[in-house]
C-alpha cells in the first residue's frame, strides 16, 4: 500500500494548502471557542452525529470536510441552533460555545447574535442593499441606536469588501446584484450585528470560480475578528482557506456521521493519519 | 437470409416507417388542435372581456357626465344622477377591507406561520373552504340576524360592511395564506440566524414579501364589496336618506352603486327621472371602478415588485417563459 504521504504528491495538481503562520498552529495554540464533546445528534430516531469530537478554535478558520450526507451541515447548523424548527431533531452529549452548552442555552436569539450564519444561496431580503444590512441591527435583540445605523452599514459593507461596489446604488434592491455580490451582502449583514462565531455552510458553492475567490480573500480578513467554521464540499476551499480541518464521514451500515480525523489543515491533507482520510483527499472516494 | 425473408424484413420495415410517420402526423395534428382549442378558449376570454366593456359603455356612456357623478338622483328634473350611491360603495369598500384585511392577514399569519397539522388546524381549513362556497345571500340572511337584529345595528352602512367581511375573510385567509406560503424558506432562516425572534421574521421578512400577494386578494374582495347585491339589499338597505347622503355616519342606511342598478333595473323607483338612462350610466360606472382598481392594484404591486427584487415584477399570471 502507498504511503500516505506519497499518494497524497502523486495526483494531479498538487493541493494548495495554507502556509501562514497561524496555519500550523496545534489546536490547542488557539483558545477553543465552538467544541463538540462527545455529541449525537438525532432525526427522530436517526442518528445523523456519533460522538463527535471536534473544536474550532478563537480566529480560525474551521473547514468542515466529507462526503454528501456525512452530517457535516447537521453538525454546523446545530451550533446556532437552525434544527429547533425541525421536527423531531434532538441531541446528546455538549457542544459548547465559549464553555457554555449551546443546546442549554434558553434565549436561543441571544446565541444567534453570537453565532451569525452564511447559507449555501445568497439569501438576501427583498429589499434594498442598505436594509438589508441594517436587518439585524434593527431588530429587539440588537438594540443599535437608529443614528448609528448608517455608520454600521457602511463598516459592515467595508468589511465584506462590498462598499465600493455599492456605495452608489445602496437604496436598490439588494436582490438586484449578482450571485457572488448578494453573498458579500449577506456576510455585510451578518457581521453588522457583531457575532463572534460565524457559520458558513457551503457559501461558494452556487458562485463562479472568480465570486468564489473573492470569498475566500475575504475569509481571511475576517478571520482576525471572527471565528469562521466553513463546511464545503471543495477539498482545495478547505486546503486554501481553513487553519484546521475536521474530516467527517458516515457509517456505511448505521449511515450515521463520525469525525475520522481532525487537525492542522497542512497535516491533514499531507499526511493524513487515516487511511479513510487519504482515500477521500486523493479523490478515491467520496 | 434467403431473399423473400429478406423482402418481408424490408417490407415491414417499409410498413413500420409509414406507420411511425402516420403516428408522428397524428401526434403534429393532435398537438395543432390543442394549440388551437387552448388559444381559441384563452382569447374568448378576452373577446367577453372587451364585450362587456364595449356593450355596457356604449349604453352607458351617453348618461355620464360630471353631475352625474356628483349628484343624487332626481324625481323632479331629468339629469339626476349616482353620487350618493358611488359614495357608499366606496364607504363601504374602505370600511369592509378596514375590517377583512387585518383579520384575514391575522388568519393567514396564523395557518401559513404558526398552524401545526392536526385537529384544529384541519378544522379551521374544513371551515374556511366551506365558508368561502356559502352563496353570498345566505351571508345577508345571516348578517340581517346577527347585525340587524343581535346587535340592534339596523339596516347601516356598517352591518353592510360588517357582512361583507364574513363574506369575503374565507377569500381573504386563503390568499394571504397563498401569498405567504410562497414566501422562501431562506428569508425566514435568515432572520432567524440574525437574531430575530419568531414574530420579528414574520413581521418584517415574512409579510413584507407577502405584501404583493395581499394586495391582490386586496382587490379580489375589493372587486365583490363594489359588486354585491343580495347581502347588502337585506343589511344596509335600498335607500338613501335625502337628508343624509355623503354622511360618514355608519349607522344609515345606504344603497350601493351595484344595488342602485339592481332597484332601477328590476323592482323600479317610482317617480324618478331618466331610470333607465341612470341604470346603463350607473353599470358603466360600476365597470369602470373595478377596471380602475384592477389596473391601479396591478401597478402598484408591479412597482413594488420592482422595487424589493430590483426587476420588472412577473405578470400575475401568464405561460411558461420561453428559454
Amino acid at each position: 500500500m502507498a504511503q500516505p504521504a506519497q499518494a497524497a504528491s502523486n495526483q494531479g495538481p498538487a493541493l494548495q494548502v495554507r502556509t501562514d503562520p497561524s496555519q500550523n498552529a496545534a489546536v490547542g495554540a488557539a483558545q477553543p471557542q465552538v467544541e463538540a464533546r462527545h455529541f449525537n445528534f438525532f432525526y427522530g430516531a436517526f442518528k445523523a452525529l456519533d460522538d463527535i469530537n471536534m473544536v474550532a478554535g478563537e480566529h480560525q478558520i474551521t473547514a468542515l470536510i466529507g462526503p454528501s450526507g456525512c452530517g457535516k451541515s447537521t453538525l454546523l447548523r446545530a451550533m446556532n441552533r437552525m434544527h429547533d424548527r425541525t421536527p423531531g431533531a434532538h441531541s446528546e452529549g455538549q457542544l459548547l460555545l465559549n464553555g457554555q452548552d449551546i443546546n442549554a442555552v434558553e434565549d436561543l436569539v441571544e446565541l444567534r447574535k453570537r453565532v451569525g450564519m452564511i447559507f449555501q444561496r445568497p439569501n438576501p431580503f427583498p429589499m434594498s442593499i442598505f436594509d438589508n444590512v441594517a436587518y439585524g441591527m434593527q431588530l429587539g435583540s440588537q438594540r443599535v441606536p437608529q443614528r448609528e445605523i448608517p455608520d454600521r452599514v457602511e463598516q459592515a459593507l467595508h468589511g465584506a469588501a462590498l462598499w465600493d461596489e455599492v456605495k452608489d446604488k445602496i437604496r436598490q434592491s439588494g436582490l438586484a446584484l449578482s450571485g457572488g455580490q448578494q453573498q458579500r451582502l449577506c456576510i455585510a449583514r451578518a457581521i453588522a450585528v457583531r457575532p463572534e462565531v460565524i457559520l458558513m455552510d457551503e457559501p461558494a458553492s452556487a458562485l463562479d470560480p472568480i465570486s468564489t475567490y473573492k470569498i475566500e480573500e475575504l475569509m481571511f480578513a475576517l478571520e482576525r475578528e471572527f471565528t469562521i467554521v466553513i463546511v464545503t464540499h471543495n477539498l482545495q476551499q478547505a486546503a486554501r482557506v481553513a487553519d484546521q480541518t475536521v474530516f467527517l464521514t458516515m457509517n456505511p451500515e448505521t449511515r450515521a456521521g463520525f469525525v475520522v480525523e481532525a487537525g492542522p489543515t497542512g497535516d491533514l491533507f499531507r499526511r493524513p493519519k487515516d487511511q479513510r482520510t487519504q482515500d477521500y483527499i486523493t479523490g478515491r472516494f467520496g | 437470409m434467403s431473399a423473400d425473408v429478406r423482402d418481408l424484413v424490408a417490407s415491414r420495415e417499409e410498413a413500420g416507417a409509414v406507420m411511425n410517420m402516420g403516428a408522428r402526423r397524428r401526434a403534429k395534428f393532435n398537438d395543432t388542435v390543442a394549440t388551437v382549442v387552448m388559444s381559441a378558449a384563452s382569447l374568448l376570454l378576452v373577446v367577453v372581456l372587451f364585450g362587456v366593456i364595449f356593450l355596457l359603455l356604449r349604453a352607458g356612456l351617453p348618461a355620464l357626465s360630471w353631475s352625474f357623478l356628483t349628484t343624487a338622483g332626481s324625481f323632479v328634473n331629468t339629469g339626476g344622477g349616482i353620487g350618493p350611491q358611488i359614495f357608499v360603495s366606496m364607504y363601504i369598500l374602505v370600511l369592509s377591507l378596514l375590517f377583512t384585511t387585518p383579520l384575514g392577514v391575522g388568519a393567514a399569519i396564523y395557518m401559513a406561520e404558526y398552524a401545526k397539522p392536526g385537529r384544529l388546524t384541519t378544522l379551521i381549513r374544513f371551515s374556511t373552504e366551506a365558508l368561502a362556497s356559502v352563496p353570498s345571500v345566505v351571508f345577508g340572511v345571516f348578517g340581517a340576524i346577527v347585525f340587524l337584529t343581535t346587535f340592534h345595528l339596523g339596516f347601516s352602512v356598517l352591518s353592510g360592511a360588517l357582512t361583507l367581511t364574513l363574506l369575503n375573510l374565507p377569500l381573504m385567509v386563503r390568499l394571504a395564506e397563498d401569498s405567504m406560503r410562497t414566501v422562501p424558506e431562506s428569508y425566514r432562516e435568515a432572520s432567524l440566524a440574525l437574531g430575530g425572534t419568531r414574530w420579528e421574521t414574520i413581521r418584517k421578512a415574512v409579510v413584507p414579501s407577502a405584501i404583493p400577494g395581499i394586495v391582490t386578494a386586496m382587490v379580489l374582495t375589493g372587486g365583490r364589496i363594489i359588486g354585491e347585491t343580495a347581502p347588502l339589499i337585506l343589511t344596509t338597505g335600498t335607500t338613501i336618506s335625502p337628508n343624509a347622503t355623503y354622511s360618514l355616519n355608519p349607522l344609515q342606511t345606504g344603497e350601493t352603486l351595484a344595488v342602485h342598478v339592481w332597484v332601477l333595473k328590476i323592482v323600479g323607483v317610482p317617480g324618478l327621472q331618466d331610470a333607465q338612462k341612470v341604470a346603463n350610466g350607473a353599470a358603466a360606472v360600476l365597470l369602470l371602478i373595478v377596471l380602475l382598481v384592477n389596473i391601479g392594484a396591478a401597478y402598484f404591486t408591479g412597482r413594488l415588485q420592482k422595487r424589493l427584487s430590483g426587476t420588472v415584477g412577473a405578470p400575475r399570471a401568464g405561460g411558461r417563459k420561453k428559454d
